[in-house]
């Protein structure tokens, strides 16, 4: 009876969580797109720290989700950032489940991995390839500061994904603690 | 890991995969015609994008009195000499205006422009994300009548063109970038030539005029005009002002710094030009 009544606490708790993850990923939209300064690329941290907590499917659909977001709000072929956001999701999800542990620095080294390709990418096949000249400016003045702004970002973005894991009871925690309870 | 590559797992990640090239190729093949999907999410968050945006609007013009306090003081100052110099033409002025008023007329701006088809006054719901030439979304699409590379401007000049139409929101790409290509002449020179943007120039709210005659007659502050010979603009369209000119790399032509009469980077309100007379028609066929 506790048991049941501790999972249907559990399920309840992980609906609310992805809701709460829905609006985050949502709010992250509108704000990079306000303005028209350089914003940093919000939804890449809030979707590589999801990840560490969850296994790879809802990792790749985080990807999915945040890339296409990405798409939009950067007026880029729909499909473009999604695809490298499920790599990215996905890698990390399977990074924590076999080598790697919840630490920030962990979460802070693969975010600025899957940017820094990101933006690569972002800048040869958006503007390098097209041979515009000065092309290095879009680097140095857009890129990489946008990319280090959403490094700076990686510190709340993991301590509210955190929290809201913590609250909630990720995925992973639940596994161990039911792992836990049946060996006892 | 191994137990991963062969689990049931991966192939619903490499599934999704497949998917997301789909659905590329498939973005890819509507050209410049946003996907229902996106249209209708875009229609959807357009309300809160408004509103975000307006606040940073807010937040970005607090920031920069205070970013540009010093700019600002120089600006005052040579404010107050131009006032004093305006301030001994004043005496000019009635005579000035009724002089202009026949310029007008004889020259014909007010009935060439009778010929435009505007949209109501459009407002820009958002930026693009880091996009270094400025290119933004209004609020209109092809519901309201817009269609792709319909030109976008405001009361001061041209801002840019239409390149992707959606149900009711379109994607503005401004003349900073180097996807537009405006042909323009000088107001006073028979100076004929090129606008389109640049990386460099884009970083300062610039653009270029090139292909102009070596020898060409133009200067500092002579206004660009839409010489709509591509049918792509209508003709007599203020682009904007010359701010440099310098012979380019090649040296056998010249080239200008163009700043626009629009300004690009703060827009709140633009409209697009639905029809004129000589749309789409090429002159030099």
């Amino acid at each position: 009876m506790n048991k049941r009544f501790t999972s249907r606490h559990h399920a309840a708790m992980q609906v609310v969580q992805w809701i709460v993850f829905a609006l985050l990923a949502f709010l992250f939209y509108v704000l990079m797109t306000s303005g028209s300064h350089v914003q940093p690329l919000l939804l890449i941290p809030l979707a590589m720290c999801i990840s560490v907590h969850f296994g790879e499917i809802p990792s790749a659909a985080v990807g999915v989700v945040s890339g296409l977001l990405m798409d939009i709000a950067c007026g880029k072929l729909l499909g473009y950032n999604a695809i490298w956001m499920v790599v990215c999701c996905v890698a990390t999800s399977l990074l924590h489940s076999y080598y790697l542990r919840d630490k920030f620095f962990n979460t802070l080294l693969l975010t600025a991995v899957c940017t820094a390709v990101q933006g690569y990418m972002d800048f040869m096949l958006y503007y390098a390839i097209w041979g515009h000249e000065n092309v290095t400016l879009v680097y140095t003045h857009i890129m990489l500061p946008s990319g280090i702004m959403t490094l700076v970002c990686t510190i709340p973005v993991w301590l509210i994904v955190r929290w809201i894991c913590r609250v909630c009871g990720s995925q992973r925690s639940f596994e161990l603690e039911k792992t836990i309870v049946t060996s006892q | 890991m191994n137990h991963f590559l062969k689990s049931t797992r991966f192939k619903v990640i490499l599934f999704i995969l497949a998917l997301l090239v789909g659905i590329m190729i498939y973005a890819v093949s509507v050209g410049g015609y946003t996907l229902s999907a996106v249209s209708l999410f875009r229609t959807i968050t357009a309300p809160f994008q408004r509103l975000s945006n307006s606040m940073s609007e807010r937040v970005e013009h607090s920031l920069n009195v205070y970013r540009d306090a010093e700019i600002h003081y120089e600006q005052n100052k040579a404010l107050k000499q131009e006032v004093a110099e305006l301030q001994k033409q004043l005496a000019d002025y009635e005579e000035t205006r009724r002089h202009l008023e026949e310029l007008q007329e004889f020259v014909g701006i007010k009935e060439e422009y009778k010929d435009l088809v505007l949209s109501a006054p459009c407002e820009v719901v958002s930026y693009v994300t880091n996009d270094p030439f400025g290119a933004f979304m209004i609020g209109q699409g092809s519901a309201d009548g817009i269609e792709l590379y319909d030109p976008v401007v405001t009361d001061l000049g041209l801002v840019g063109v239409i390149t992707e139409v959606g149900d009711h929101t379109s994607k503005v790409t401004t003349i900073l970038s180097p996807e537009v290509s405006v042909a323009v002449y000088c107001s006073t020179t028979p100076d004929h030539g090129v606008v389109t943007g640049s990386v460099s120039l884009a970083m300062e709210g610039l653009c270029r005029l090139q292909y102009l005659e070596k020898d060409s007659r133009i200067r500092k502050d002579k206004v660009i005009l839409t010489s709509g010979e591509n049918g792509l603009f209508p003709k007599g369209y203020v682009v904007g002002y010359v701010r440099d000119v310098q012979v380019d790399e090649s040296g056998l032509n010249t080239m200008a710094s163009i700043e626009p009469a629009a300004e690009i980077s703060d827009l709140s309100m633009v409209i697009v030009i639905k029809d004129f007379e000589g749309k789409g028609v090429d002159r030099d066929e």
